[in-house]
């Protein structure tokens, strides 16, 4: 069986937790797949587009930023390499949601597991906006099936249960 | 084709507007990617083969300008000439290290030292400069990234009318309207302090929850590592305050900022030659011509439009809708000057707005100011209302949006629509106070 698990800096134990009914399985391969985003660099080219500037920053400054990106990446990666021992680690660049679902295909994983939303940017409590944009694209695009891992909430229910009501009403 | 035989002045003047609507459709839509200078040197190209403006009349509307085309200049210098020095990367390392390992607190020193370097450098100096040292912190730091990349590329306009030398729009428009600083500073310093606290306030409202827990410093590399030569660091720092300094002396006296910006940018400059810190080359390499261009046809477009006096009956139009009294020159000034820089760039916003304000001379000076300073303000702030400070890429996001496709965009769209209107009615009511 082979399982994806999508790291985004802030969910190890998290993914850690979900991945526990799993480690038993005999031919487990896991992979982590950590994503930089390339989306707050067009951002900043949009801001120098504005300025009537280069959309890329000087070389050099363009060589800080990578090296940022990759220790970064790296960092991340070799912390979910310390608990799961002997996956494989997947360091890409782009759009998170489509890498993610690209690589799940290429690496043929049979299992995908994600975090609905980094808890860092908005509550992870269950509700209608409770699955982030990746998260998301994610559960409509991906290639295999995909748990999605939430956090353990038992405060918001029960949910309020709209009664029911005679057919001639409705 | 007029130079050779006589046209009538509705021709002319229809000929004219025709141009100047293309241009800045041109502009607005950038068909075929073509950039912005390429679209405006083609407008002025255009009106001088038509024979609708004259070489002579072309070439003393540039000499006229020179003042900006300098600023614009040195400005771009000396941001180029203390990046290198390692000077920003240096001081976004101390604002995190007097954050207290606080994501909150350097979130507010963030935009602290944006307005700072706003203030004196310019707004792209923070936009340019400051925001991808940022980000390469907050990545280092493993903190969000969006609240900060925002926090940059909004306070670098929110701050940029705290001094003449702020934003080269100030310079535009103060150009054909001198103001003194004392002026400048009662119309628009208290503003902008309060702008600055409503954005501030915002988004810390905003990003609260992502702004949480703490941050490990230890994950950045240390301060020296970004200063490349001691000995020009120290220069640049001391330079820069004596070209702070100067900056306001000039202004208090009305002596030409672009001087000052030029002069500053060589003393820089020799330093930089003599510690083998950058070559020339290198330095033109850093600035953008385009820009040059871009100005030089835009002056030479609206100087055209102002001749057939479409632009003083545009300027007649916004003070018939101000009815007169300084309360409605800030608001017609404000909203006509930040929705026209989404309509297209800011910089032929102000100068279509500077060229139309010509009919106000005649008013009571309150009026006056109120237009001019709201133009300022209108000019400045405006390109924070929308991704680019234009509504063809919002129209365009929504497209994209409406079919459902992630665009990256949408978070700065949203982020602007509900700070910039805010801040541009309590910035509007506080110019209108002072008054």
């Amino acid at each position: 069986m082979r399982v994806l698990c999508c790291l985004d800096g802030d969910n190890l134990q998290q993914i850690q937790s979900a991945m526990t009914p799993f480690v038993q399985a005999n031919d487990l391969t896991v992979g982590l797949i950590y994503v930089v985003d390339n989306g707050p660099r067009d951002e900043m080219a949009r801001k120098r587009d504005q300025l009537l500037r280069p959309l890329r920053h000087a070389p050099a400054r363009e060589t800080r930023i990578e090296a940022a990106e990759i220790a970064v990446a790296q960092d991340i990666l070799f912390e979910g390499k310390q608990v799961f021992a002997g996956a494989e680690l997947l360091q890409k660049t782009g759009r998170p949601e489509r890498e993610i679902v690209n690589t799940a295909a290429e690496w043929d994983a049979d299992l995908l597991l994600i975090c609905p939303r980094n808890p860092r940017h908005a509550s992870s409590a269950p509700g209608p906006k409770s699955v982030g944009h990746v998260a998301r694209f994610v559960l409509d695009h991906a290639p295999c099936p995909v748990l999605l891992v939430r956090q353990k909430n038992r405060e918001m229910f029960p949910l309020k249960r709209a009664p029911s009501r005679p057919l001639h009403e409705l | 084709m007029a130079l050779f035989f006589h046209i009538p002045d509705q021709i002319r003047t229809l000929l004219i507007a025709g141009i100047t609507v293309v241009t800045l459709l041109g502009i607005m839509f950038r068909p075929w990617k073509t950039n912005e200078a390429q679209i405006a040197l083609a407008g002025a190209a255009l009106l001088l083969i038509l024979g609708l403006i004259t070489p002579q009349k072309a070439l003393v509307t540039l000499l006229n300008d020179w003042n900006t085309f300098f600023f614009f200049l040195g400005m771009m210098s000396i941001s180029a000439l203390a990046e290198v020095a390692g000077l920003f990367d240096w001081l976004a390392f101390q604002a995190a290290r007097y954050s207290g390992h606080s994501p909150r607190r350097l979130f507010l020193n963030t935009f602290l030292l944006g307005t700072l370097i706003s203030m004196f450098l310019s707004n792209d100096a923070t936009a340019l400069i400051l925001t991808p040292i940022v980000y390469t912190l907050v990545t280092r730091l493993r903190l969000p990234i969006l609240p900060f990349l925002f926090a940059c590329t909004f306070i670098a306009d929110t701050a940029s009318f705290l001094l003449p030398v702020s934003n080269p729009i100030n310079i535009i428009v103060s150009s054909r309207f001198p103001l003194d600083l004392w002026t400048f500073l009662r119309l628009l310093f208290l503003p902008s302090l309060l702008v600055i606290g409503v954005n501030i306030g915002i988004f810390f409202l905003l990003y609260r929850k992502q702004l949480s827990g703490q941050f490990e410093l230890k994950r950045l590399p240390s301060a020296e590592e970004s200063i490349t030569h001691k000995a020009y660091f120290r220069y640049v720092c001391g330079a820069l305050i004596v070209i702070c300094i100067a900056y306001i002396m000039a202004a208090a006296s009305q002596f030409p900022l672009s001087l000052v910006a030029l002069g500053g940018a060589l003393i820089l400059l020799l330093g930089a030659l003599a510690w083998k810190q950058i070559t020339v080359p290198a330095l033109g390499k850093q600035l953008s011509w385009s820009i040059f261009g871009f100005i030089a046809g835009m002056f030479i477009v609206v100087q055209s439009l102002e001749s057939t006096g479409l632009t003083t009956q545009f300027g007649a139009l916004l003070l018939h809708l101000s009815g007169g009294t300084p309360f409605g020159a800030v608001i017609v000034g404000t909203l006509g000057s930040a929705l026209g820089t989404n309509l297209i760039n800011n910089v032929p916003m102000a100068v279509v707005l500077t060229s139309s304000l010509q009919s106000i001379q005649h008013t009571p000076v309150t009026v006056q100011h109120g237009f001019i300073a709201a133009t300022i303000f209108g000019c400045d702030l405006g390109p924070n209302l929308t991704t680019v400070g234009s509504l063809a890429t919002v129209l365009w996001l929504l497209i994209l949006r409406q079919r459902d496709l992630d665009v990256s965009g949408w978070d700065y769209f949203k982020i602007g629509i509900i700070t910039t209107p805010i801040m541009l009615i309590v910035g509007a009511l506080a110019i209108w106070l002072l008054l």
